[in-house]
This record gives C-alpha cells, structure tokens and sequence, in this order.
C-alpha cells in the first residue's frame, strides 16, 4: 500500500505562502507534487520548466505544480496518480480557509498521510490582523490548527517580538520558526520520519518532533483502541501505520490526528506504528502501557 | 446569431385586465403586439390604432402582468431532474409531471424502491436529490433504511440544505468508512454504529468522489437549459439569471444554441464566477462573451460570494453570531482581497452582484463597494448584494447611500424560517430576514429571488413569501417587513429587471419592451393576499409567442 505525505500549507492572505512554495519548487530534493491557490502567481524559472499544460507545470526537477480548480479531492488524486510518482504533496491552503478542512482530506483519502499542518504568518501584519474587526477570527483560527507556524517577514524587528508573544499567546506549544523571503528548508514539511521507511527514522532533523514506535504484539481490540484513541492527550499530535483488529486480526491502516481518526482495511501488513507529537508527550514506558492494554488478550486471538 | 423569425404582423391581446407596472398606464385591457415587441397599450381604442392586427382574445377572463423576472437562479435546476426528487415539498419537473413531495421516510424509501427496480445498469448508482427531513418527525434516515432499497446498489439521498448526505452501505463500504474510524461527520447511532449520514464537505466528498457524482458542479448543456427553461416557463419566467457559472466555451456555446432555437421561451443572464479567473482574464471573459449578447442571451455580470450559507452555519455573523452557539462561517473571499476585486470590476465598469448572507458579510461588501464608488465614482453601476438575508436598517441605508441594490431571499421566510427562528439566529433577528420593507423604506431598489434549486423557481410563490412572510408551520416571522402585493410584483418583474440593467427591456408592459408576459387565471393585486401562491399561470408569452403553460 502506497501512502503519500502530505503537508497542507496555510496561512492568511499576504503571509507569503506562495513565495515559501516558489522557493520550496525551486530548491526540491523530492519530486513535490504541489496544489497552488493561485496559480497565476506562480513565478518558475523557464529553465526549470519541463512541461506546461493548461494550469499544470512540469518541473525539469521532478516536480509538478497544479492550480487548484474544482474539488480539492479530485486535485489531490489527479496528483497521486501521476506517473512518475510524487514523493510528497504540498496544499497551499487559500489564503482565508482553516487548514484543518484540507488536513481532513488527509485521513478520508486512504492513500495520504497527514504531515505537520504548517501556518505562514506575517511578522510585519499578525498584531493587526489580530485586532482586525473582520479577519482576526480567521487569523487566529488558522494558527490554531497549526503544529509548524514559520513566522515570515522576521527581518522587520521593530514588530518581530510583538508577533512572537502574539503566537505563543495563541500557541504556546507549536514549533515557530523564524525566517525571511519565505526560506525554508525541506524539513519543516516533514515529521521526523518517512512513512516510506516508518521504522527506519531519517537522520533527525532539526525540529524533531518525540516520536515512538510500537510493533503490537497482537491484534487490537476494537472497543479498547477506541477508548484509547478517543482519550489520547492533545500532546500527541499522530498516531500512523499498520495494525491489525478484532479477533480475526482484520488489517488495517490507522490514521490519527486531532481527535480524529481514520481505520481503513488493507491487504495483509506487517504491523507497526510510529506515534508523533510535541515535547510533553507521554514517555515511551507510558505509551507501551497504554497501547498494549488496547490490544486482544492472547486468549481470544484466532491464531491463522 | 440568428435571432427568431420576427413576428411580424400585429397581434392584439384583449383581456379582462393587464397589470403593466407601467407608471404612465398601470392597468390596460389590450395590449399590441409587432416584431417581438409591445408596439401598444390601452383600451379598445388600440384595435383600429396600428392598422391591419390580429385581435387574439383567447386570454379573455385571465390577467395579464410582465413576464417575471428570475434575479437569482440556477440553469443546472435544468440538470437536476436526471436524477430523482426526495424532497417533502412539491415540485414540478421540466416535463410537467407534478411531485407532491414525501411526507414520510417510509413514502420515499417506497418509492425510490419503485425507481431501483426499473434501473438498468446495475453500476450505475441511484441518486436522490432535494431531502428534506426537518418536518419529519420520528427517526432520522439511516442506512438501514436505504439497504431496503439495495444492498448491490450504491444509493445516495442529499439533503435540500446542500450540507448533509445518506448513503447506504455499499457507499460506506466502497469510500472506507467503517465504525472502526472516528471521522468528524460520520453520524452514528446510540450503539456507535454508523447511520449512514454523512455531513460537511470531507466526508461528502469522498462519498461523491466514489458514485461520481457532483451535483450542481456539472455542466449545463442544451438539453438541460431546455429542461431549465421548461421549468421557469409553467412559472412565468419571462427571463432568469444564471447565477453563477464559469462560462468555459462549451456552456457559452450550448447556451448560444438554446437561446437561438426559434421555441426556446426564456432571456438568459448568465454572469460569469470571477473567482475561476485572474482578476485581468475575468474582466476580459466578460467584455468578450458582452460581444456576443443577443435579445435572448445577456452576458455582463460577474458573481462573487462572500460567505456561506446561514442554515450551513457558514455565513459570517455579527455579534451575537449563531443563536445556537455555533462558531461563525468563513469568508470564501479575504476581506481586502474582497476590496481590490471589487474596485478592479467596478472601474472596468462591470457590474457585481454579490452573494452575501450573513449580516457581517452584507456589511463588509457594502463597505468595500462605497469604498469603490467614492474613489471612483460611476454612476448608475447597479451593484447589488444577493441573499443579504440578515442586513438591518443602518446596512441598507448605507447600500442606499453608495447605489446598490439587493435580491433578498424570501422563500427561506417560508422553508427555513422555522429553523432560521430556532437555531440559527434566534427569534429577534429572525424578524428581519430579508427585510423587504426596510429596504423600500430606505430607498434600495429591490428584488426577491428563489435560488432554484435550492427553493423552487416560482415567482408568484416569491411574491407570496415577501407579503406575508408565514413559514411551512404557519408562523408570521417579521410582519413589520411584509411588503404589499404591489411592491412584491414589481420585486419579481421591474426590480429584479433593474438590478440586471436591463429595465429598458424587460419587467413592464410598456412600448417598446419585448413582449414578455405572464397570464394568469387570478389578479394577484386583487386577491386575498394568502391565496397569491394559488394563481395559475395560464400561459408564458416570450416576444410575443403564446406558450401554454399546460
């Protein structure tokens, strides 16, 4: 079962998201197959266009640049299926939705994983759109579906110290980075991990995210993954991989993220999860405990 | 383009009265008819007036008013009778078959049942359109309950407010949905088991991803805009908008071919969904499709929305929000981003009509709009606000003050006005929805509008809704802003014609003008005001062209 990363990018309107995803396009390592808001102010290089067609671009790189028209869902299958395949796909949220509507696709898809919901905001702009009678809702909104906020604009010092007490009033537990020019590395759209290679973590990263892994021991029972599941602390911000269900050890691709959580039956897996989320994270003895508590008592397992 | 042979010869049409909403002669008994256009209007004295004429008495006894004026409608109503009603109100297909509408779960299910059996392609999946549960009583529809139609069959019912479907559970099966999963819009039962009830746009989507099904995304080709101007025809729609559409060359040139057919009965004003464009290619779309207007095809409008729907709880509020504590909607357009269109369409002199519902949306695209037109003042511009449902005295008088006009919604008076009353905005401001006569005490010119599909096209329903403002359980919300039934006709023929600049042309009986009328069997200014929504129309005229309305 083929699952690709997905990260949605949001941020209000002026942010800088689409400078970020210029830039990102520009300087890829991976073959990103992007979803744009406005396409018409994505600027490439000509040298670095392969290919264009109709709202679509072609990157000599690998990668692939496509407008959002019509349903987002279509968009994002329209990109899973290209060939070659994309290793990770991008979601420029518009500029005044809640990240969290495009996150959602990302469990109700079966064939994406939800990477960390990244937040632009603008150093110079966030204090007054935050008192702003119309858009500070919105705004604020935004930064709390966010686990990344990248704080752009970090250059104009005289509002820098203003806009990061603003976000940590709001968030004080997601990673800020600070940048300009809408730089950022690679990285930042990832977890720590590949869920190409789950249990083989890629050389740390500079904002790792605690993760955890757990092979069960068995299948989960239904009624006690769910009581699990639905009681899991806001510090942990996923829960993804392979696990088996019920008696009849049922395989199944498990999804969690923000209280939400997507089952979804596959062929026959190896078991394994990664579980992901902020520094107070339950210690890994803890997390042993309660997931194997969730699992089948060995008696009732049907053994193949 | 080819316009209709010209009816030439003077056809006279004797009545026992004519409503003109003409100032200078609002009533009349004859009204003369050449080339497709009213070439008089009187008494007798108009049967020896124009020469040789044809005296036509067959609407003797019926009363002749402007044909009506759709200002906010949908042409893919046209599309949605390919599938089957599930609604609990009646409704007419474009074939005249009459729906009398569920008034029970069970009703439905027999008959889709009914409709299952008769389906050929086993793969094709059977999608119901307009449910409409809120007046059921007892349990709410479950997938069990559309297992009873088939388990083999993807089924699918979608509820009339657009923000909920019910599948069966071939459905839940084929998109992943198991009750394993915790998905926010997966509905379940006491027993956590899964009632088949899907809402809010990620779970829906992915169901409509699996059936292939898109509603109201697919795109109008000539049968359904005949289907659409059968439907708008029975109701004595002289000429509707197509409010809004992306207007790629296909639909202009199926739109092209209906509207040339010699029986086609209906004006289209299509306007065009600037947010599929850059602002520069949308003003351009719109000054090259302006080329190609015809007596019968308007192009000229360009469409924004700025929020979302108020029973969807996604328009945006102003303080105190939603009665029932419910977060406020989105903006689907920023707030500044919203300013630069505006002020980018107004000085290419486009005209706007903007979809706002909430009362904070309203008074933001009032605010962007002044800020326009006192920067770059163009008079007579016309912009007008669409649904401005909850917009008070103070936002109205300040839509005066900057020349726009409004299209309120009064059928939701009647369909969701109970809701509208209970949950959404509670029973003061539930007063002043759509508040007709605010508006024309402060002077903004205005229109009532049905939304078709989303209510039923039926300008005489419209008309009804705006007078006496009486919801589906009987109940007068806001009898300070009922309007007379003179003001609610001019609302459904000259002032919807006004706020589409075409006033010149359609919405009174006046020289000049097509020959676009309505017959009626009743007077609707002269009869007991809640028997407005019982008129008949006899028939449609459209450039002089008599279609029966049987």
């Amino acid at each position: 079962m083929n699952v690709i990363p997905l990260t949605v990018i949001g941020g209000f309107l002026g942010a800088g998201k689409t400078t970020l995803v210029n830039q990102l396009l520009h300087t890829a390592t991976r073959r990103y197959g992007v979803l744009v808001n406005d396409f018409g102010a994505i600027a490439i290089d000509a040298a670095l266009i392969a290919a264009r067609d109709g709202d679509t671009i072609a990157l000599t790189n690998g990668c692939v640049c496509c407008g959002m028209s019509g349903d987002l869902g279509d968009g994002l299958l329209r990109l899973a299926a290209r060939q070659p395949e994309i290793d990770h796909v991008i979601v420029e949220a518009s500029g005044v939705s809640d990240p969290w509507r495009v996150a959602e696709l990302a469990l109700v898809e079966p064939g994406f994983s939800l990477e960390p919901i990244v937040v632009v905001a603008d150093a110079a702009a966030l204090e007054s759109q935050l008192r702003d009678r119309w858009v500070a809702d919105t705004v604020r909104g935004q930064l709390l579906t966010a686990e990344v906020i990248v704080l752009n604009k970090a250059d104009r010092a005289e509002f820098l110290q203003g806009a990061r007490a603003a976000i940590r009033t709001i968030r004080p537990d997601a990673k800020l980075i600070q940048t300009q020019h809408g730089i950022i590395s690679d990285w930042v759209l990832r977890f720590a991990v590949s869920p190409r290679s789950w249990f083989h973590a890629d050389a740390a990263p500079e904002h790792a995210f605690p993760t955890w892994h757990f092979v069960p021991a068995g299948p989960f029972d239904r009624d006690r993954l769910r009581a699990l599941l639905s009681t899991l602390p806001a510090s942990i911000l996923r829960v993804k991989g392979f696990c088996t269900l019920g008696p009849e050890a049922a395989p199944h691709l498990l999804q969690f993220a923000s209280g939400q959580w997507a089952l979804s039956p596959v062929t026959a897996m190896a078991p394994g999860l990664v579980v992901i989320g902020t520094p107070a994270m339950p210690d890994g003895t803890e997390l042993a405990a309660r997931f194997g508590d969730a699992e089948v008592p060995r008696s009732a397992v049907n053994l193949p | 383009m080819p316009a209709e042979p010209p009816l030439a010869a003077t056809r006279i049409f004797q009545t026992g009265r004519i409503v003109t909403m003409n100032p200078s002669l609002p009533i009349a008994t004859h009204v003369a008819v050449r080339d497709c256009r009213i070439l008089g209007i009187g008494g007798p004295e108009l049967v020896d007036a124009f020469g040789p004429a044809i005296l036509d008495d067959r609407f003797t006894g019926n009363v002749i008013v402007p044909g009506f004026v759709e200002g906010h409608g949908h042409a893919a109503d046209g599309l949605m009778w390919r599938n089957p009603y599930a609604g609990y109100f009646p409704r007419t297909a474009p074939g005249g078959s009459h729906h009398a509408g569920f008034r029970s779960i069970a009703e439905m299910i027999a008959r889709l049942r009914q409709i299952e059996a008769a389906m050929t392609d086993p793969d094709r999946p059977l999608v119901a359109w307009g449910f409409d549960p809120i007046y059921f009583d007892g349990p709410r529809l479950t997938v069990t309950d559309l297992d009873a139609i088939s388990t083999r069959r993807m089924i699918v019912v979608a509820h009339v407010s657009g923000h909920i479907l019910n599948v069966n559970s071939v459905v839940l099966e084929r998109a992943g949905f198991s009750a394993d999963s915790n998905l926010q819009g997966l509905v379940r039962d006491a027993a956590g088991q899964l009632t088949g009830e899907l809402q809010g746009p990620a779970v829906m989507g992915r169901a409509n991803r699996i059936t292939g099904e898109a509603g109201l995304s697919r795109e109008l080709d000539v049968a359904a805009l005949r289907d659409f101007a059968a439907l708008t025809r029975r109701v004595g729609v002289t000429t509707s908008t197509d409010l809004a559409n992306p207007l790629p060359d296909e639909t202009v040139a199926a739109l092209q071919s209906a509207t040339a057919e010699k029986d086609f009965p209906l004006r289209l004003v299509p306007a065009l969904r600037a947010r599929e464009f850059t602002v520069p290619d949308g003003i351009a779309r719109i000054k090259a499709l302006q080329r190609l207007n015809t007596e019968r095809l308007h192009f000229g409008i360009a469409k924004l929305v700025v929020d979302g729907s108020i029973q969807g709880f996604t328009a945006r509020l102003r303080w105190p929000g939603y009665h029932n504590g419910a977060p406020n909607g989105l903006w689907y357009i920023a707030p500044a981003e919203l300013g630069s269109i505006i002020e980018a369409y107004h000085r290419a002199g486009i005209q706007l009509h903007i979809h706002t519902n909430g009362d904070e949306a309203s008074e933001l695209a009032t605010e962007m709009i002044g800020r326009a037109v006192s920067a770059y003042p163009r008079l007579d511009h016309r912009h007008t606000l669409q649904h401005c449902q909850m917009a008070d005295e103070a936002i109205f008088r300040r839509m005066h003050a900057f020349g726009m006009c409004v299209n309120l919604f009064a059928n939701h008076i009647y369909y969701w006005g109970e809701q509208h009353r209970a949950l959404t905005v509670g029973p003061s401001r539930a007063q002043r929805m759509n508040a007709c006569g605010t508006a024309l005490k402060v002077g903004v010119p205005l229109a009532i509008h049905s939304d078709t599909p989303v209510t039923p096209v039926d300008p005489l329903f419209t008309m009804w809704c705006a007078v006496n403002r009486v919801t589906a359980r009987d109940r007068v919300l806001g009898p300070h802003e009922r309007v007379t039934p003179e003001q609610a006709l001019h609302a459904v023929t000259l002032g919807p014609a006004y706020t589409l600049h075409l006033d010149h042309l359609i919405g009174s009986i006046d020289v000049g003008k097509f020959a676009d009328f309505a017959v009626l069997d009743r007077d609707p200014l002269a009869i007991e005001p809640m028997q407005i929504r019982d008129i008949k129309v006899r028939a449609t005229v459209s450039g002089g062209r008599v279609f029966d309305s049987a």
